[in-house]
């Protein structure tokens, strides 16, 4: 019952699209799925911190989180201002224009996915494929799996498995997504509960005693792969939190590869809302963004603890080395030191090592949906805009699947993927992957930071209006800093040139061409569709100006 | 001829304002309000004790201490299409706790909203030579109907009455298959079915026909929508997307095959489709932005074809 004095309330009557919201937790959880910990985390940003043997990873990750709590309200600010827009592509065309924002979506969203593709199969097959193998004694697969036919072998299967999550539709996926949830977190527990409660000694000798009976190694396995990165003086010191600043910062442009997507997929938003809306889109990401950070804080102190930090960044750098070619063997195991395959070693039970390896193979199942998914929303919204033939937006009637987006996302993938697996050169450009995606970031942060003046008038209707700080519009604050951040990443990305000793390894002719090649293709999509369309009639110019009002 | 196609501006003021404007800015012959003319929501100005005025909008607390200030208030609310109403706090509190207060002062609030409107269609476009077609459809209630036929320069339509555009036979259709808000233009499928049939009758030749219905065809992209849970909450954060248009409208394009067959009521499922030879057109709708989605649609008349079509946001 309403009482005199109480804030007034809206009254609405029985419409059309008047939904309540929803749950935080689902909002939360397609936004942790994306910053994947396990799959992202664990396959590559964490294992290349032995790559900058004087700095932390921990105060990377929390300088890292604090700049990309930033991206999020970007993100969750442009979602209250141009709800169910479509994401960066929509935005930016708004703001920037057209053209700009057709290059850096298709290149973003759409082009680098299918780079993306034989990254998901690696993960696959070291992560899941490769581990089970070993613990349930296939030898011959094993092998198999570690060549470049094998490797080829599950981008294909990778591929297919995403094109068939989209034909699936979110819906049906999400539910996958929810088991995948609750599976992955559990095993989680179960593996940081082991690595709490074991101790390092008996690591080691389960390791020595296990990895010689899944790998034939002989001798003390645990030294050798200390040994085989070069020993303590090439490793980092003990985990910690000096130097906060200096050689740490080096560390932050590996992590973008894992955690700058807390913003993939949240582009909804209800009708008749507020800003409690805007802080409901953004406290999803937000705790899919912090739970990620402080479950990786807690992995890499057990790490230490259990593995010890020296073998645990001696494993992974074996791995990485080898992996890109950087050295012809992989150490004393002939595959990854999988944190999970090393806990599953500790129990001396092969069963129970796969099935640890299973469970933790819902991280990947709750995630390789979002391969393709977020391409197909770019090609249809580009067809729509009459940019791309309207024939690509087709929807198979009896099935409901985007043909043709799926057959634009799949044949090039395995083309790419090709490349991947049989040459090294594409292997070593895995920074490309985030590159090119934070640079299509880089023009939605640009974007959100000059939305308040360029496009006053949708601002000012906005809830987001309301924050500002110190008189200058949140979202151009926070925009800026976003923007500050995706540029030092792209400053170390891109110099100095790989022969001058670049860290990342993607400034190189090889990467550049890569890269080029993929941003000249999208330029030369939007010239000849503005030939073309001009031709019919159409322009592609107009698509957003603004009517007058009066 | 040219037509500028809009849908569900749902009482949006500035939304309203652009589409008067378009026929010049775009050179249409004829701009067309598809359906889903009235607003949704009210947003009470309550005047306390001390004679203030407090508002909220978007969850934020104003309170009003000038008349300037009111009037820019309202200006905001009428921006994003709801509907300002002035109460003192014992009509507030009435209106909270009786829903027939409530219906009753919607009624009235829409009834003179569309009338306003009628008003500045009539200023803006009289003698221009432009058409400007606004039709009812499942969230308007009833009453608009006699406001909007009884109008000079706005013209209507409905299952009942098809509009002529030169030689071209254009068919509307404001009831939809069953939503969850229970809306007052609402069907079964058998019973929309046969709405359909009737309306269509009036129309010969489907080279020479457009159907303005306001559902989407089933299934064909231009009704997904994201799937929501019996308390109206979303189903997995929104990403879970659903096909929630009609299979009545979906049968009768695939039967009838007019030339163009323009939709709305899913606001966030804009896009274009064949289905058959048809093009079938969803221009979406953000209307609380200020952003008039539309469709600009080129028909060659002595061709009897669709020229060409684009989406824009205005």
């Amino acid at each position: 019952m309403a009482a005199i004095g109480e804030a007034p309330a809206l009254f609405l009557r029985k419409a059309t699209g008047l939904v309540k919201g929803w749950s935080k937790f689902d909002a939360f959880l397609y936004s942790f799925m994306s910053v994947n910990f396990v799959t992202l985390g664990l396959f590559f940003s964490l294992s290349v911190i032995g790559y900058v043997p004087a700095g932390q990873v921990l105060p990377a990750l929390l300088i890292s989180g604090a700049f990309i709590t930033c991206l999020v309200v970007t993100y969750a600010g442009l979602i209250s201002i141009m709800p169910r827009a479509g994401g960066d592509y929509v935005w930016q065309s708004r703001v920037l224009g057209g053209g700009i924002a057709f290059v850096l979506a298709v290149t973003g969203w759409w082009f680098i996915l299918w780079y993306w593709t034989p990254i998901y199969a690696s993960i696959l097959n070291v992560e899941v494929l490769q581990p089970l193998a070993a613990f349930t004694g296939m030898d011959g697969l094993l092998t198999f799996l570690g060549k470049d036919i094998g490797l080829f072998t599950i981008c294909v299967v990778t591929a297919l498995l995403a094109g068939y999550l989209v034909s699936l539709g979110m819906e049906g996926y999400a539910r996958i997504q929810k088991v995948c949830f609750y599976l992955g977190v559990g095993a989680l527990v179960l593996v940081f509960l082991v690595m709490l409660f074991g101790s390092r000694a008996g690591f080691e000798s389960a390791f020595n005693e296990e990895a010689a009976n899944l790998f034939g190694t002989t001798g003390n396995a645990y030294r050798d792969t200390i040994a085989f990165a070069g020993g303590d003086a090439a490793l980092p010191a003990d985990i910690g939190l000096t130097p906060f600043f200096g050689e740490s910062l080096l560390i932050i442009p590996f992590l973008c590869f894992w955690i700058l997507w807390p913003n993939w997929g949240s582009t909804l938003y209800g009708e008749v809302r507020g800003a409690s809306d805007f802080k409901r889109v953004m406290s999803g990401m937000m705790w899919g963004l912090w739970v990620t950070i402080a479950i990786a804080v807690v992995f890499l102190l057990l790490a230490s603890k259990f593995f010890g930090w020296d073998f645990f960044n001696a494993g992974n750098v074996n791995f990485i080395n080898y992996f890109y070619a950087y050295t012809d063997s992989p150490g004393p195991t002939p595959v990854w030191n999988y944190p999970p395959m090393l806990v599953g070693m500790f129990f001396h039970n092969d069963l129970i090592g796969a099935l640890i390896i299973l469970a933790f193979g819902a991280w990947f199942l709750g995630w390789a949906g979002t391969l393709f998914l977020s391409s197909t929303r770019v090609i249809f919204a580009a067809a729509f805009d009459r940019i791309l033939p309207e024939k690509v937006a087709d929807v198979s009637e009896r099935r409901h699947v985007p043909v043709w987006a799926l057959v634009l996302m799949l044949v090039p993938s395995l083309i790419v993927s090709a490349f991947y697996a049989f040459t090294t050169v594409f292997k070593t450009l895995i920074l490309d992957a985030t590159l090119v995606i934070a640079v299509t970031f880089l023009g939605t942060a640009i974007a959100a930071m000059i939305l308040p003046y360029r496009k006053k008038r949708l601002y000012e209707s906005s809830a987001m209006a309301r924050y500002k700080i110190g008189g200058i519009p949140l979202i151009t604050v926070t925009g800026a800093l976003t923007a500050l951040f995706l540029g030092y990443n792209l400053y170390k990305w891109l110099w100095p040139p790989l022969s001058e000793g670049n860290l990342y390894a993607i400034n190189n002719a090889d990467s550049l061409l890569f890269m080029g090649g993929m941003y000249l293709l999208a330029v030369i999509i939007y010239v000849v569709a503005k030939i073309v369309r001009k031709s019919q009639g159409i322009d592609l110019g107009a698509i957003h100006k603004e009517i007058p009002v009066e | 001829m040219k037509i500028f196609f809009v849908t569900d501006l749902h009482g949006s003021e500035i939304c309203w304002k652009k589409f008067l404007n378009a026929g010049s800015f775009y050179g249409a012959d004829v701009v067309i309000l598809g359906g889903d003319v009235t607003g949704k929501a009210m947003v009470p100005i309550v005047q306390r004790a001390n004679g203030t005025w407090e508002a909220s909008l978007q969850d934020h607390r104003d309170t009003l201490e000038s008349e300037d200030a009111i009037v820019e208030f309202e200006k905001r609310v009428m921006n994003r299409g709801y509907y300002p109403i002035r109460v003192s706090d014992q009509e507030y509190v009435a209106m909270q706790e009786d829903e027939v207060l409530v219906d009753k002062r919607f009624k009235e609030v829409m009834l003179d909203g569309t009338e306003r409107w009628i008003a500045m269609a009539e200023e803006k476009l009289v003698g221009t030579g432009i058409r400007v077609i606004a039709c009812p459809a499942n969230d308007d209630m009833f009453e608009i109907d006699d406001l909007l036929s009884g109008a000079q320069v706005v013209e209507t339509g409905d299952e009942d009455h098809p509009i002529q555009l030169g030689e071209f036979t254009m068919v509307s259709m404001g009831w939809t298959n069953p939503t969850p808000w229970n809306t007052f233009r609402e069907a079964e499928e058998p019973e929309l079915a046969k709405r359909i049939d009737t309306a269509i009758a009036a129309a010969s030749d489907p080279e020479t026909t457009i159907f303005n219905f306001h559902a989407p065809p089933y299934g064909s992209k231009l009704d997904n929508a994201p799937a929501l849970n019996p308390d109206l909450t979303y189903v997995s954060g929104g990403q879970a997307i659903r096909p929630v248009g009609s299979t009545s409208v979906h049968e009768s394009i695939k039967r009838f095959q007019p030339l163009l067959s323009l939709h709305g009521h899913i606001h966030e499922s804009k896009g274009a489709t064949r289905i058959g030879k048809t093009l079938a057109l969803n221009p979406g709708s953000s209307y609380e932005e200020g952003i008039l989605q539309a469709a600009v649609v080129n028909i060659d008349e002595k061709k009897r074809k669709v020229k060409n079509y684009q989406l824009v946001n205005g």
